[in-house]
């Protein structure tokens, strides 16, 4: 079969790609200070501070004969070191020595792009400002962390992407069929309000919208139905939603290593699969499930938007191409009704460049995802991204969470690269 | 006896150079698609303001002594952080406080409100004075929600000392400067890097090729904003951070950053319309006639595959500062970027909305209670990014309508 050796092919010319854009990061990281890339591999634990979180402490790997249930940490925080006092510091040669960072920059390039394959990516800062929100993180290891979170994210990927191309397909297929009439002309309107309206200005007044909606005459301070990363609330979920949430962290706030969706009443469900709704249809819980997908309604809706303004051009234009083609006037010619040429004779055909386009996109997609969370407070990886650049950067949350974004990019790519095989044969057999 | 010259042929008789005829003829076909003129009007209207506040250049420190009382820093022994000060003159810069201080008196026109003021450390008050009554007077005239008369066009700030309060209408007239200079130098940028990178690929194929589209496809698969923010947060940490120098590179730095990331849709798109501009019969001719390679490709095949780029263009300007505001939303405050003398649209716009305070949604319930919704810091600077946009895009679109003469009707 010719379709496996071209998804073999394309598997096989992402390998450059990934190793091109490892190198991108690592020109990046190289650049930083010697200190912050030993913070980023070992999550810097202050200079006193015991421990407190042992299942991935870094300390035992610092001084790997100080194992125990406390351990004392004595790398230097970086507030607590002045230029110059490095050298004098046997344990910053000891650790820049175990990581490899006086090596020729080749080899570490190599260590690097290694490291960067094999999930390798450091650990969560002792000064990042994620610590303070969710209670638990610092100390995991970055992917660990990101596998918690990516779930998320997934589906709010999964569900916007479901409402792209359920509103831009038929629309656009539906604009360029009454061109130039008023659907046409508000589906135009549609797409240039798309791209010039910020995501975080429609997202927040949505929020703003919903709380204002379904706010209590209580007059105490809610902030959204979303609560933030790490934040628990005090209702139960059955009730109509969003029920004013109380977003607050407090004695029964989870800890990172999430056991169900975070704004759930502690111990209400397990989670198997990571995946907050799918993890409820396992336990049976309907309205948690329709909970969740509500929770992430809007989000999914607000990005959903920004693409399908792009969108929407390529599929009108391609769309117009294609109906002026041989084929569909003979279609038309032997008697074929209109809406049937149009869905199946135009329709299939335009619909490659669609999925071109929509793979091209995919980067930006995904790019907004940081800024789209933060404002529902999606507990994605988008979250941790803005999180991690507050205040303190956290260097090893910033680098892993880019890298796997752009895996991300780079396997979708890929997904759309096959079926846009399998829709035009003539890619996979030309 | 001197032979009579024969008189000079007029102008009008004579055709003039076939370039400055061609020139006309764009002029001709722009001026008649109405949407263009007015997206180049809404264009120039906006360049005006951002010469006009650029002339005006008043600093970010000035505070008429009539606007405001200050009741020195500190407050000693209020509780109170920071430096109120209350004003009956500047509605249009009076922020609300949840707990007003208790020696701040209240302010007549506004339903408890009060000003705050930070001060640098010689003890200026750092307030923003906008032009608005110079240049959007009616802006003041909206009617607001809230209760009571308000303080409108005025950017109410909630958070830190260190954010400055300003004007709305001020501020972006203020910061239209930098709206356009960094949207059309980033975008501009990357579309020319990415039109040579495409033209050439295109154009040499082979190993070229392969290489150059290698490189569009490491840094297409990496998301913007992520790069950006990479880029920006490692590079930014060696240089330092104080220093006109180190704010300039800064500056540099965020627009290299988002070139890097922008010029490979460019090529891409541009390639592709040269792989099939180079097998015209024009082209072809012009190598038969013994043009050189650089030639061909300079006066022949660039020229005749800009088109689609004016469509990416057109889209990627107005994209920019939403871009650069998701950046400032997500906390690379503009203090990140200290060469940029005033935020613009986008980082306005997120300044904006990061400041709204929702708290203040959240007393609209209480019966009687002080119920505020600056709509205004939401709604101008959207608006300001939408026509920004669709200005753009509807130029863009008549400068390729009049160039190709396909698309001419």
């Amino acid at each position: 079969m010719r379709m496996v050796t071209y998804v073999v092919r394309r598997v096989l010319q992402i390998i450059p790609v990934l190793i091109g854009v490892v190198t991108v990061t690592f020109l990046l990281f190289t650049a930083l200070p010697l200190t912050d890339q030993i913070l980023s591999h070992y999550g810097a634990p202050g200079l006193h501070a015991h421990c407190g979180y042992q299942p991935s402490c870094p300390c035992s790997q610092l001084n790997p004969t100080q194992r125990g249930p406390v351990c004392v940490c004595s790398y230097p925080s970086p507030q607590n070191v002045t230029p110059g006092t490095y050298c004098e510091n046997p344990i910053y040669y000891q650790d820049v020595k175990a990581l490899g960072l006086n090596k020729p920059l080749p080899e570490q390039w190599a260590n690097y792009v290694v490291h960067s394959f094999t999930f390798r990516w450091g650990y969560v800062s002792n000064n990042s400002y994620i610590g303070t929100n969710i209670q638990g993180i610092k100390g995991h290891s970055v992917a660990s962390v990101l596998s918690g979170f990516l779930p998320y994210t997934i589906e709010l990927a999964m569900l916007s992407l479901a409402m792209i191309l359920v509103i831009a397909i038929p629309l656009g297929n539906a604009a360029a069929v009454n061109r130039n009439r008023p659907l046409d002309q508000s589906a135009r309107v549609m797409s240039f309000s798309g791209f010039a309206i910020p995501g975080f200005l429609l997202g927040s007044l949505l929020v703003a919208g919903v709380t204002l909606l379904f706010l209590p005459h209580t007059g105490a301070t809610v902030v959204s139905p979303w609560c933030h990363a790490g934040e628990a609330i005090d209702h139960e979920f059955t009730y109509s939603w969003p029920q004013s949430p109380e977003c607050y962290i407090g004695s029964n706030t989870p800890t990172f290593p999430y056991r169900f969706p975070p704004w759930m009443p502690y111990g209400t469900t397990t989670s198997p699969t990571g995946f907050p709704t799918v993890d409820a249809l396992l336990h049976g819980s309907y309205w948690l499930a329709l909970d969740s997908v509500l929770r992430m309604l809007l989000p999914a809706l607000v990005i959903a938007y920004g693409t399908i303004a792009g969108l929407l051009r390529f599929v009108r234009n391609s769309m117009l191409e294609v109906m002026n083609l041989d084929y569909v006037r003979t279609a038309r010619a032997k008697g074929v009704p209109e809406k049937i040429v149009t869905s199946k004779h135009a329709g299939r055909n335009s619909l490659n460049v669609t999925i071109t386009v929509l793979g091209l996109t995919f980067a930006g997609f995904i790019g907004g995802f940081p800024v789209i969370e933060e404002v529902f407070r999606i507990n994605g990886v988008g979250e941790m991204i803005a999180l991690s650049i507050q205040q303190q950067l956290d260097y090893a949350m910033i680098f892993g969470s880019t890298i796997l974004f752009t895996f991300l990019v780079v396997g979708a790519n890929i997904i759309v690269d096959v079926l846009y095989a399998y829709l035009d044969p003539r890619v996979r057999l030309g | 006896m001197a032979t009579p010259t024969a008189p000079l042929p007029t102008t009008s008789r004579r055709r003039p150079h076939p370039r400055l005829d061609q020139a006309k003829r764009t002029w001709y076909f722009f001026r008649r698609n109405t949407l263009a003129l007015v997206g180049l009007g809404i264009i120039v209207a906006i360049a005006l303001i951002a010469i006009y506040a650029a002339t005006l250049s008043l600093p970010w420190s000035t505070i008429p002594s009539y606007c405001a009382t200050d009741y020195g820093p500190g407050n000693p022994g209020s509780g109170y952080p920071g430096n109120y000060t209350t004003h009956n003159i500047c509605h249009s810069i009076c922020t609300y406080e949840v707990n007003p201080p208790p020696n701040a008196a209240q302010v007549p026109g506004c339903n408890n409100q009060w000003y705050k003021t930070p001060l640098y450390a010689n003890g200026t008050p750092k307030v923003y004075v906008s032009y608005a009554g110079a240049i959007a007077p009616t802006l003041r005239f909206f009617p607001s929600f809230s209760t009571g008369p308000m303080p409108l066009g005025g950017l109410t700030t909630s958070i830190g000392e260190e954010t400055p309060i300003y004007d709305v209408a001020g501020a972006l007239a203020r910061g239209s400067d930098w709206t356009l200079m960094l949207s059309v130098s980033i975008v501009g940028l990357g579309a020319v890097v990415g039109l040579f990178a495409g033209a050439i690929a295109g154009f040499y194929g082979g190993v070229v090729d392969d290489f150059l589209m290698r490189f569009t496809d490491v840094f297409l698969s990496i998301p913007t904003i992520l790069f950006v923010i990479v880029m920006v947060t490692a590079l930014g940490s060696i240089i330092p951070i104080h220093g006109a120098l180190g704010a300039d590179v800064k500056l540099l730095l965020l627009i290299i950053g988002f070139v890097l990331v922008w010029w490979p849709i460019y090529a891409r798109i541009v390639r592709g319309q040269v792989l099939v501009v180079r097998e015209q019969k024009y082209v072809e001719a012009a190598r038969a006639s013994g043009a050189s390679k650089g030639r061909t490709l300079l006066r022949h095949i660039i020229p005749n595959s800009m088109y689609p780029i004016f469509i990416q263009f057109s889209l990627d300007v107005g994209t920019i500062p939403l871009l650069i505001g998701a950046l400032v939303f997500l906390g690379f405050g503009p203090e990140m970027f200290p060469a940029v003398p005033f935020p613009e649209w986008g980082s306005i716009s997120a300044i904006s909305v990061a400041d709204l305070p929702i708290d203040m949604l959240g007393s609209c319930l209480v019966p009687n209670g002080p119920c505020i919704i600056a709509w205004w810091q939401l709604l101008f600077p959207g608006l300001a990014l939408f026509f920004f946009a669709i200005s753009v895009n509807l130029l863009s679109d008549g400068i390729r309508d009049s160039l190709d003469p396909r698309l001419r009707r």
